[in-house]
């Protein structure tokens, strides 16, 4: 009997429970997507680049269990609201507490089994899609990334099962402390007004230090090391909450009182200001998700192009082919270089020969000294430097710059250099062998002909050998970044969607609240276009706040990255543009939901 | 004779249900006028109709047969938006559970109709503090509705339907969620705004205590106007009259009730 009337009442608001299972299921799914690579150790530590990526995981993680949570309770209260006038109800026609109490415990175990059941599923389906799409994308082998992985699928179980117990106790905390009329008239009661006191104001004051002293510790990263990343970590969220719940509710009132007698703007405003007191948490907390959403996914960007600035100051000259052979030659003719030089050496007794002739005529482009570590391409100058002929280490052979050019393209680079006149040069009694190096405008666009180089070169070689080129440190340091890319994105989407599945839950399951108030627009006269934006208006709001602190924080945050990164900021808005457009997308999804919600009634009645 | 009626129905007819098998009637054939200045009330058990035409009336509902025209307008033929604006500008609204948007201040409520013509803020302000006078409510401009009475949420609540001055006022039951005290107070003031300030006021309800205080009263039973009466003296005689022509309906429904029974139950033995 029990179990048919939780049933027969879940089923009654199948609706509301679609919406409830399905911001569970996502956030189940994006949880276990987190946990395959938080657990996949070969993973993490075959693509990551730094050792410190791990505790970057474990403040990952712990941020993520505690949204997690919130969201869980969220989610609860919604189940907790859906039902309320039901078990009032039933307590009203003669029902034991107890039985309420055993009846929502069945509900939260069916829903919580069931968003476990789907959740996994979709959580297998999305790791896998996700990890190939990536792994296609980039070129790369996802080393050691299984998409069903044991003990992530066991940690998701064990710590969601945690979670359903601790909010199905907290539903019966809730609903022992509640009256039978609280229960049965739960829409009657209306939402308290903001009002300023003393005690506001310290806490408004405690937010400003303690967002300060987190975005302080972002800018100054590079000093404070792990400090810094423990005090960012703590007190960048600390000073949102602090500020959203001191700050927002005054600026909406403020907003109401300007508006306060211009039609369906008072009515709009109106709504606001009292919805805006139990959104304030929730909104901090969507800040900090847009933030940790958009930081993920920009970082993981920055690495990328870090190791493409990293790859393109690794040698001023993308290619150097030693002695090339007619199949090097012909690859070579095909490169439209924009400078291509060629230079006569000689090996005698382990020793290198230079023709000064050679060197003097074609004078390489080096790096100005002052841009060293830029990308920019435009600051190559030739070498100045008088060349150093004569004996090593005699005051006339000493010339930093040709040092360091000769010993880049040098064939063997444990050997010392000579540089000789003609006659010199020619004397050796040694076939001369010739350097070609080469540079093109764009190294990343003609990846091809430098991959067939390498492998000729090795081809060349036959004994193993393994050519340092800048094609190769490319390869190498692309393939780091972009398991930390995969890493960025993947906890980035896990981020906005559940953030922004957040904030639809919180939106939809008021909704119940305001129908009454639509509908007596409706009857005063108000056209339905005009109800119809001043939802619109009215979610924008709700989703503007917290979108412009996420907005800030990412900005700040991007700092963090200042310490192992050339450019943080790179291409920054490629993120943030990914983030516009799913939170856009859930903004629309959010009114047109809330709609159907609120105006549906009317339009049955009217039409 | 007086000029326009401010409320022209003829041979209106609601009906529920699509297939022929199951169609109901909520209103069947119903014509009736009222001229400006008028205090109708409409009486009637549950499910007899009245709602429905008021609902009819307000332009929340359409007839299926029949028309009907407000202050001169045949609201039958008009689209979804003019209906709304029909509503803003001509017609107001007390509801039994008032219907107050508890998210604005009593001042804010009452100025919610003016303001959603974007009519000036010093134009507002006059007619709102006018009408909020008249009302008895100007103390309590700035408080929230959850924080003042039922009374004198019935009264915000009538100081918003009356605020735009519209043709007609209409009562839903308007005294249902208050006590004695409240109601009497709110039907002395609806009584006073009718005969000083000649407002059409069309009330529903099933009240006779309420009903006493309008000059005509118009009996519904199964969807058809059965009856008007008419008050002549006062209105402790015109409350005794009511109460008879009510004691008889319900005299006439048992014994009408009863041969139905029998035949229906010698039917079936049959």
């Amino acid at each position: 009997m029990l179990i048919k009337l939780a049933l027969s009442g879940m089923k009654s608001r199948a609706k509301d429970y679609m919406i409830l299972l399905a911001g569970l299921v996502m956030s189940i799914s994006i949880f276990y997507m987190f946990q395959t690579m938080a657990w996949n150790r070969s993973f993490t530590e075959a693509n990551a680049v730094i050792d410190s990526i791990q505790l970057v995981y474990i403040m990952g993680s712990f941020l993520l269990s505690a949204i997690t949570l919130f969201y869980i309770l969220y989610a609860n209260g919604f189940l907790l609201s859906l039902r309320q006038r039901e078990y009032g109800l039933y307590l009203v026609l003669g029902a034991r507490k107890s039985k309420i109490r055993s009846l929502m415990f069945i509900e939260t175990i069916a829903v919580g089994i069931l968003s476990l059941g789907i959740g996994l599923t979709l959580g297998f389906g999305l790791s896998a899609l996700v990890g190939r799409l990536m792994a296609a994308q980039l070129q790369v082998t996802l080393t050691g990334y299984h998409a069903i992985y044991g003990p992530a699928v066991l940690f998701t179980v064990v710590f969601f099962v945690v979670l359903f117990g601790l909010s199905a106790l907290w539903n019966q905390l809730k609903l022992a402390r509640l009256q039978v009329l609280q229960l049965v008239h739960d829409h009657s009661q209306a939402d308290q007004l903001w009002k300023s006191s003393v005690w506001k104001r310290v806490l408004g004051v405690l937010g400003l230090i303690a967002l300060g002293l987190g975005y302080f510790s972002l800018t100054f990263m590079e000093q404070l090391r792990e400090i810094g990343l423990f005090t960012a970590t703590f007190m960048t969220p600390i000073g949102t909450y602090l500020l959203f719940m001191v700050l927002l509710p005054p600026f909406v009132a403020m907003l109401k009182n300007r508006n306060s007698l211009r039609g369906i703007r008072a009515f709009t405003f109106g709504q606001l200001s009292f919805r805006i007191n139990g959104l304030t948490k929730l909104l901090a907390t969507v800040a900090m998700l847009i933030a940790l959403g958009a930081g993920a996914i920009a970082g993981g960007m920055a690495f990328i192009n870090d190791a493409k600035i990293k790859s393109e100051s690794y040698s001023v000259y993308d290619i150097i082919v030693h002695d090339p052979l007619p199949e090097e030659e012909k690859v070579l003719n095909a490169i439209p270089f924009m400078d291509r030089l060629q230079y006569r050496y000689k090996v005698e007794h382990g020793k290198l020969y230079y023709a000064r002739a050679d060197l003097e005529k074609q004078r390489p482009l080096i790096q100005s000294q002052s841009m060293q570590g830029k990308k920019d391409a435009d600051q190559l100058i030739r070498i100045t430097e008088k060349l150093p002929v004569g004996e090593a280490g005699s005051e006339a052979a000493s010339s930093a710059e040709w040092d360091s050019f000769l010993w880049t393209i040098a064939p063997d680079q444990s050997m010392d250099y000579l540089i000789l006149e003609e006659d010199k040069f020619e004397a050796i009694p040694v076939e001369a062998k010739s350097i070609v190096i080469g540079k093109t405008n764009d190294f990343l666009a003609h990846r091809a002909s430098w991959a067939a180089l390498d492998e000729l070169s090795i081809s060349k070689h036959k004994d193993g050998y393994m050519p340092w080129s800048k094609f190769q440190y490319y390869q190498n340091t692309m393939g780091n970044a972009s398991g930390t890319f995969f890493m960025g994105f993947f906890l980035g989407i896990a981020f906005l969607a559940m953030m922004a599945s957040c904030l639809m839950f919180k939106v939809l399951s008021g909704a119940a609240k305001d129908i009454l108030r639509y509908e007596m627009l409706s009857k005063i006269g108000v056209r339905r276009e005009k109800l119809i934006r001043s939802i619109y208006q009215e979610l924008f709001l709700v989703f503007l706040f917290p979108g412009i602190a996420g907005v800030l924080h990412v900005l700040v945050g991007m700092r963090l990255f200042a310490f192992i990164l050339e450019e943080p900021y790179y291409k920054l808005w490629i993120p943030l543009v990914l983030f516009a457009v799913i939170y856009f997308v859930y903004y629309m999804l959010t009114v047109k939901l809330y709609q159907n919600l609120v105006l549906a009634g009317r339009k049955k009645a009217v039409v | 004779m007086r000029s326009t009626p401010v409320i022209a129905i003829k041979q209106l007819s609601k009906i529920y249900g699509s297939s022929p098998a199951n169609q109901f009637y909520a209103l069947k054939d119903v014509s009736f006028t009222m001229q400006e200045g008028e205090f109708i009330g409409i009486m009637g058990a549950s499910g007899s109709g009245k709602t429905t035409l008021l609902n009819v009336i307000s332009t929340l509902d359409n007839p299926t047969e029949g028309t009907i025209s407000i202050a001169g307008t045949d609201i039958t033929r008009m689209k979804s938006g003019e209906l709304s604006d029909f509503r803003a500008k001509q017609l107001g609204f007390i509801f039994q559970d008032f219907n107050l948007l508890d998210n604005l201040t009593v001042y804010e409520n009452i100025a919610l109709p003016l303001s959603l013509q974007n009519m000036a803020v010093s134009q507002m302000k006059s007619k709102v503090n006018e009408v909020m006078e008249k009302l008895g409510i100007s103390l309590i401009a700035d408080k929230y509705p959850a924080m003042i009475s039922g009374g004198q949420r019935q009264r915000t609540a009538a100081a918003r339907a009356l605020v735009h001055k519209p043709a007609l006022l209409l009562g839903d039951e308007p005294t249902g969620s208050l006590d004695l005290k409240n109601a009497v107070s709110l039907l002395e003031t609806m009584k006073r705004l009718n005969e000083e300030d000649r407002i059409s006021i069309l009330m529903v309800t099933h009240d006779a205590f309420s009903a006493s205080y309008c000059g005509k009263i118009v009996f519904i039973q199964d969807g058809r106007l059965v009856q008007e009466l008419h008050r002549t003296g006062s209105r402790e005689v015109f409350y005794k009259q009511i109460l008879d022509v009510l004691g008889d309906y319900g005299k006439a429904a048992a014994s009408a009730a009863s041969p139905i029974f029998e035949a229906s139950y010698a039917q079936e033995r049959r």
